[in-house]
């Protein structure tokens, strides 16, 4: 109980820490994203006072040029506590809004590449592992490293140009089609596994080649493991064998690689959701990014760095619950 | 062998060869053994002798890509043989633990990491179609007769128990379908000396209880000398002598037991203390076709070098494979014997390569 109040007080430490960090830097920096907001106002008007320019970048950042920076800061940070990301300047709606109405998407198409990615690596490394050294497993051992290689927006670039503006096979942008209607439909979800797909091929053609070799590597290391001969002269069937001897031990380690994705992800999903304007949290960023939107930019920053904290938290806490061996707690460490 | 007697356990010219890229290792070079019914067979030798092989050859349970010929053979009564290598497949996963079980090297990691020490009693219940609730009832016992606190056993991982726990509770493991035969390789191999003495004393103790048959592997001559009614030992992937515990013990025949013996000064030496035999033993891939110990053996000869010795009968218990069976003591005379006074000022290390050579050619 001690322990989980002390993860639990780390992991928001480190958003905190890194929200207040991330405030800091867009305010104080020199060079920072005020300094070059206020420069391309005054480029923009060179005639402007810089009273008045100012004016304009606090309006534009959404600062209250009566507080001082600290006042600002603790302003900013209790209005987050009370749930409130302030408005956006350049949509003019609340940051709430739009990233709640966003998040689902983001989390969509996450849900579907880690499935993906997850399900064809243990069930093709499993394979590889057991036909280890035959045509197949040096073949898929090539293409899992060639795939691997590929950085994914590469991939998403090639396949929105090729599939959809060449080819016309898939949309070359949105969520859903205006003609489907929003609801729990079977037409609605096929129309947003639609849209969805690129992306998703995009993570999961890239990723999947790690979690392949790394289960075989664990596999392999299984089979040789004298607890796998002993179950075998036992007598136990194969099922069981392949289940809880081979696999739980194999994919256990591949446990907290699964957490640690959805955060790389999440970073991910920033530029693919760009590239097939995609319109998520990681889409909503970039615009933010792109107009000099703070409040959303700040908003979408909050909303990833919770994401990417409660996964390793997560992962934290449900590894002892599989492993048998974690389940002291007390003394291990995850991040 | 020695006919009449109640024999569980027959080897016959059993052999495992691997396939490598240097050619054919043969790493057991047609062993011949009987086992009989309720005793306690000790087999030592050194690292690499194929004492393993032997073991697992005995469950027809050799890993590939090893192979094994020859034949075993298994007398559940003494007028029912089973040829161990010509079972089904289904026929030997249950003669396997049901009739011969085996307690492996490297016994600290032979439990499943992720499931509790209970978990695999149960799989083993239900892989035999043994009831579970007097199954678990005979676990209970075992683990009592082992001085382990069942319940507590059974509900833990085995990260949660000691090396030396884990080594008893794999010992009731492998009790649990009260089979004939318990084949254990080196299963005092990572204990400390307390821990293996007392582990030898509840073998003795579960041996009388259960009327067991046990094989015991060992590299430790001393713990197997406690222990066994008798000894073979194994030289470079065969038997080189075999007898009673006293035969071996108090009269070796074979040049290879008494380097053995002799570098150990008691029989209360730890193996750790023991002092190495000079030279190195032949690559299983090219084994000398004479004598495989020529090489390190004062007494060799070109008969030695050129013919393989066959097994000479000195009784009906202790045959060695020598041809100089008689002269072997006098040649290695040991500490704790009484005609080692002819040479006492032979420093322990000698204990046989360099003169051997010379005496050879
Ligand atoms: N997979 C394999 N391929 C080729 N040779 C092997 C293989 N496994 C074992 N051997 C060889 O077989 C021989 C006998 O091995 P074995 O494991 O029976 O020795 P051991 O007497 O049990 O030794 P230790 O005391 O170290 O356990 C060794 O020389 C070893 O090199
Ligand atoms: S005397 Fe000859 S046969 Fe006997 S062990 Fe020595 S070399 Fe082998
Ligand atoms: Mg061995």
């Amino acid at each position: 109980m001690h322990w989980l109040i002390n993860r639990l007080g780390r992991a928001i430490l480190t958003i905190v820490g890194t929200v207040s960090l991330s405030f800091v830097m867009i305010r104080l920096i020199p060079g920072g994203p005020l300094d070059y907001l206020r420069g391309q106002i005054r480029n923009q008007n060179p005639g402007m006072s810089s009273d008045a320019i100012d004016a304009l970048v606090e309006a534009q950042a959404a600062i209250n040029p009566d507080q001082s920076i600290v006042e600002q800061y603790v302003s900013y940070m209790s209005s987050v506590f009370q749930g409130d990301l302030g408005t956006s300047t350049w949509y003019g709606d609340p940051v709430n809004q739009i990233l709640i109405e966003a998040l689902p998407w983001t989390l969509f198409v996450m849900a579907l590449s880690l499935l993906f990615t997850f399900a064809i690596g243990i069930g093709l490394g499993a394979v590889m592992a057991y036909k280890e050294g035959s045509r197949f497993d040096y073949t898929f051992s090539s293409v899992s490293i060639f795939f691997n290689s590929i950085p994914y927006y590469v991939l998403g670039v090639l396949f929105l140009f090729v599939l959809s503006y060449q080819m016309d096979l898939f949309p070359t942008g949105g969520r859903s089609s205006d003609a489907v209607p929003v609801g729990f439909s079977v037409a609605f979800l096929l129309d947003a596994l639609y849209h969805a797909a690129l992306p998703v091929l995009s993570f999961v053609l890239t990723r999947f080649g790690f979690q392949a070799l790394a289960m075989r590597g664990n596999s392999i290391n299984v089979l040789g493991e004298n607890y796998l001969r002993a179950a075998k002269i036992r007598g136990l069937p194969g099922r069981r064998i392949a289940f809880q001897y081979v696999g739980r031990n194999a994919v256990l380690p591949l446990y907290t690689t699964l957490m640690i994705s959805i955060g790389t992800m999440f970073g991910g999903a920033v530029i693919l959701e760009e590239i097939f304007a995609y319109p998520g949290i990681g889409y909503y960023m970039f615009q933010a990014i792109d107009a000099r939107d703070y409040p959303l930019m700040m908003g979408a920053f909050i909303i990833i760095t919770t994401a990417i904290v409660a996964a390793i938290l997560f992962a934290d806490l449900t590894y002892g619950l599989i492993d048998p061996r974690a389940s002291g707690g007390e003394t291990r460490e995850t991040y | 062998m020695s006919p009449g007697k109640d024999v569980v356990l027959d080897v016959e010219g059993a052999r495992v060869q691997f396939e490598m890229d240097r050619g054919v290792a043969r790493v057991l070079d047609d062993v011949d053994l009987s086992v009989s019914r309720e005793e306690i067979f000790g087999i030592v030798g050194e690292s690499g002798s194929g004492k393993s092989m032997l073991a697992a050859s005995m469950l027809d349970a050799v890993e590939d890509p090893g192979v094994l010929s020859g034949s075993i053979t298994y007398y559940p009564s003494p007028d029912e043989p089973v040829d161990i290598l010509e079972l089904s497949a289904e026929e030997l996963r249950q003669l396997r633990w049901e009739e011969i079980a085996m307690v492996f090297q490297g016994a600290l990691d032979s439990f499943n990491p992720t499931l509790r020490i209970g978990q695999h009693f149960q799989e083993t219940l239900s892989a035999h179609n043994v009831d579970r609730q007097s199954g678990m009832e005979r676990a209970r016992e075992l683990l009592s007769d082992l001085y382990l606190e069942p319940e507590q056993v059974l509900a833990s991982h085995p990260h949660e128990l000691s090396g030396g726990m884990r080594q008893r509770a794999l010992i009731a493991l492998a009790l649990l379908l009260e089979p004939e035969v318990l084949v254990m390789d080196e299963p005092t191999g990572a204990l400390d000396l307390l821990m293996q003495r007392s582990i030898l004393s509840l073998i003795k103790k579960l041996q009388r209880k259960y009327n067991l048959t046990i094989v015991f592997i060992s590299h430790d001559l001393p713990l197997v000398a406690n222990l066994a009614d008798r000894i073979g030992v194994m030289y470079a992937f065969d038997l080189v002598e075999v007898g009673t515990a006293e035969d071996v013990v108090e009269g070796a025949r074979h040049p290879y037991t008494r380097a053995l013996l002799k570098a150990v000064p008691n029989l209360e030496t730890p193996y750790a203390e023991m002092q190495p035999i000079a030279g190195r033993a032949p690559d299983p891939v090219s084994v000398p076709k004479g004598c495989s110990y020529a090489e390190r053996c004062p007494l060799a000869d070109d008969q030695c070098l050129d013919v393989h010795p066959p097994y000479d009968d000195l009784t009906d218990e202790h045959r060695v494979a020598c041809y100089y069976p008689e002269e072997a003591p006098a040649a290695i005379p040991l500490p704790f014997e009484d005609q080692s006074v002819e040479r006492p000022d032979d420093p322990p290390e000698a204990a046989g390569a360099a003169p051997g050579k010379e005496g050879s050619r």
